[in-house]
């Protein structure tokens, strides 16, 4: 393989990043600490332990930040750090956030993510984590938005030990949107969770939640999604889906919706299912000659599909279908233990 | 002519009731048979089994398929070794593209033979060729696969893959069944295409109709699970005047 980029000099030598994403600035944090300055005209404070990344008013980033995140063997300590993420009011930017380890070592990590955006600003978040099977990862998110603002966020738990995804959304101004979509791939004795709390505070605001998740082995997953709708929120508009499908008898998915409304003129949906693999899809498409990993493959995939759909980045939906493809097809784990590096 | 394939005796039960009572059928390459039958005779019971859907149970008899015993082959291995099943029912995928199942399939057969998967344009250039034997639109590959389809669109789609991977033996299940008289039209004429002198059709049908398009070789009549009744083309059109009394009553 050819055209890797490495970090800047001073940091990690062995990590690497496939050629990034067209038309992408890439941030690296090593052990929660930024490895960079300000970037262009995008604002960076450092802090001792993590970042904030400020967008000023106004400003729309053109570009992809990606900010890949790596925990190495230089501190294997188990290590908080936060990021905060400001966009003021009409700004918009475009965030990949990866997650990695990079060596084998037990790796704790709790990460406070806060994400605060302005009045109609725009935020595209997608978050990718792959990390090794030795790895546990807690990432809590606290987003608010302002009036007629736009959140699309989507997170991918492509490998990891133990990782859990705590996400909570305020949405404090009216007309505000927030799009959360999870895709979580786990298998061996993996576990993930999503706790995802949405707050209708004020009234004509709209979240929509679509979690999947694709279990084999003995994975244990577990989703539980609380949407609170305030007593003046009225013309709330509020859907949750949470879908799993098991490829194998020994695994669990656990699924908790968990809807309080005060407010009583409201559309507020929820569901959640947990299946295997379809037979007669599989039939079918083995009685054209495709062998039955393939099939199972085809079907995993286009059960994924729905929660990457929205990705409004053609060539980061497209890189992402591949890992899932990859992830599927069991090329992610070189040994017990690791997971390859992919951002 | 080769015998394409032999069943002798063969027994299928499904939850433990006995379905098929003793088949014994040979079609040999270049021969259209037709398995007439009123419901419930077992007709689509002996496609899956030949196609080897698992819940059935086969407690007696063999298949022999181009030498092979069909009955050990996995459901894709009976697809690779030249065996189509066109479904009464198609199954609806979601999310799998038309494109991408078929394309799968076809490099799958191909892998099978040592051959390198095809190009996208390789394929694209088959697909079309192949699309217009059953009058389809390209534009259709790139919807889920029979998501959203008409009925008649579904069984052009049967026939569409037939023809993409070539099979020696197809058997088809109630192809015409959900057809207005323009979508058997097509369908058949998709069929009789596709007909050489190295392969062969089995159709499956309740209705003399399809056999006015696909004209059979050999007619058989399922009766609870027996083969009561073979003859030449004729007999499709004695079912349809006399309906299946007159034979179920000679037989018994």
């Amino acid at each position: 393989m050819t055209n890797y980029i490495y970090t800047p000099d001073n940091n990690n030598p062995g990590f690497r990043c496939r050629v990034p994403l067209n038309n992408t600035v890439q941030l690296f944090v090593a052990d929660g600490i930024m490895q960079q300055e300000n970037i262009g005209e995008i604002s960076i404070q450092q802090q001792e332990r993590g970042y904030t990344l400020h967008v000023e008013k106004g400003k729309n980033i053109p570009e992809l930040l990606q900010i890949i995140s790596v925990r190495t063997s230089a501190n294997t300590r188990p290590l908080d750090f936060s990021s905060r993420f400001e966009l003021e009011s009409c700004s918009s930017a475009k965030l990949l956030l990866c997650s990695h380890t990079l060596s084998e070592d037990n790796f704790a990590t709790n990460e406070n993510i806060s994400v605060e955006i302005g009045e109609n600003a725009v935020l595209d978040l997608v978050m990718m984590q792959n990390e090794h099977n030795n790895s546990i990862h807690n990432a809590k998110f606290d987003i608010s938005l302002a009036a007629n603002s736009l959140l699309r966020f989507h997170i991918v738990t492509l490998h990891g030990g133990e990782i859990t995804n705590t996400i909570n959304v305020n949405l404090n101004g009216k007309g505000c949107e927030c799009d959360l979509n999870g895709l979580y791939l786990a298998n061996g004795k993996q576990h993930i969770s999503n706790k995802v709390n949405i707050s209708h505070n004020v009234p004509e605001c709209h979240s929509n939640q679509l979690f999947k998740g694709i279990l084999e082995d003995e994975a244990i997953t577990k989703f539980s999604g609380t949407i609170l709708v305030a007593k003046d929120a009225q013309k709330t508009e509020a859907y949750q889906a949470n879908n799993n499908l098991l490829s194998s008898d020994f695994a669990k998915a656990y699924t908790q919706p968990h809807l309080e409304i005060y407010a009583d003129d409201v559309k507020c949906s929820h569901g959640a299912t947990v299946g295997s693999l379809n037979e007669d899809e599989l039939f079918y498409m083995r009685s054209r000659g495709i062998s039955y990993n393939e099939a199972k493959l085809l079907q995993q995939q286009a059960f994924a599909y729905a929660a990457l759909a929205k990705i409004n980045n053609p060539e980061l939906l497209d890189r992402l279908g591949n890992l899932v493809e990859k992830r599927l097809r069991g090329e992610f784990s070189h040994c017990q233990n690791c997971s390859t590096h992919c951002c | 002519m080769e015998n394409l394939i032999e069943i002798k005796d063969l027994h299928a039960s499904i939850n433990g009731k006995e379905i098929l009572k003793g088949i014994n059928l040979t079609v040999k390459a270049g021969e259209v048979h037709a398995i007439m039958g009123p419901n419930g005779s077992g007709k689509s019971t002996l496609s899956a089994v030949l196609a080897g859907k698992e819940n059935y149970e086969v407690t007696g008899g063999s298949v022999t398929f181009l030498g092979r015993n069909l009955l050990e082959m996995s459901p894709e291995e009976r697809s690779w070794a030249g065996l189509f099943l066109g479904f009464q029912y198609p199954i609806e995928i979601p999310g799998v593209t038309n494109v991408n199942f078929m394309k799968t399939a076809v490099n799958e057969h191909r892998k099978q033979n040592n051959l390198p998967a095809l190009t996208a344009a390789e394929y694209l250039k088959l697909m079309r060729e192949k699309l217009a034997i059953v009058e389809m639109d390209p534009a259709f590959s790139s919807r889920g696969v029979n998501v959203g389809f008409s009925g008649g669109e579904k069984k052009r789609n049967e026939i569409f893959q037939m023809a993409m991977l070539n099979p020696r033996l197809a058997i088809l299940d109630e192809t015409d069944s959900g057809l207005d008289v323009d979508a058997l039209r097509i369908v058949a004429n998709g069929v009789n295409k596709l007909k050489t002198p190295q392969n062969a059709t089995i159709v499956i049908t309740h209705y003399q109709r399809l056999l006015d398009y696909i004209v059979p070789d050999i007619v058989h009549v399922l009766y609870k699970g027996r083969i009561i009744k073979t003859s030449g083309k004729e007999l499709a059109l004695e079912v349809e005047s006399r309906g299946y009394d007159w034979l179920i009553n000679e037989s018994e």
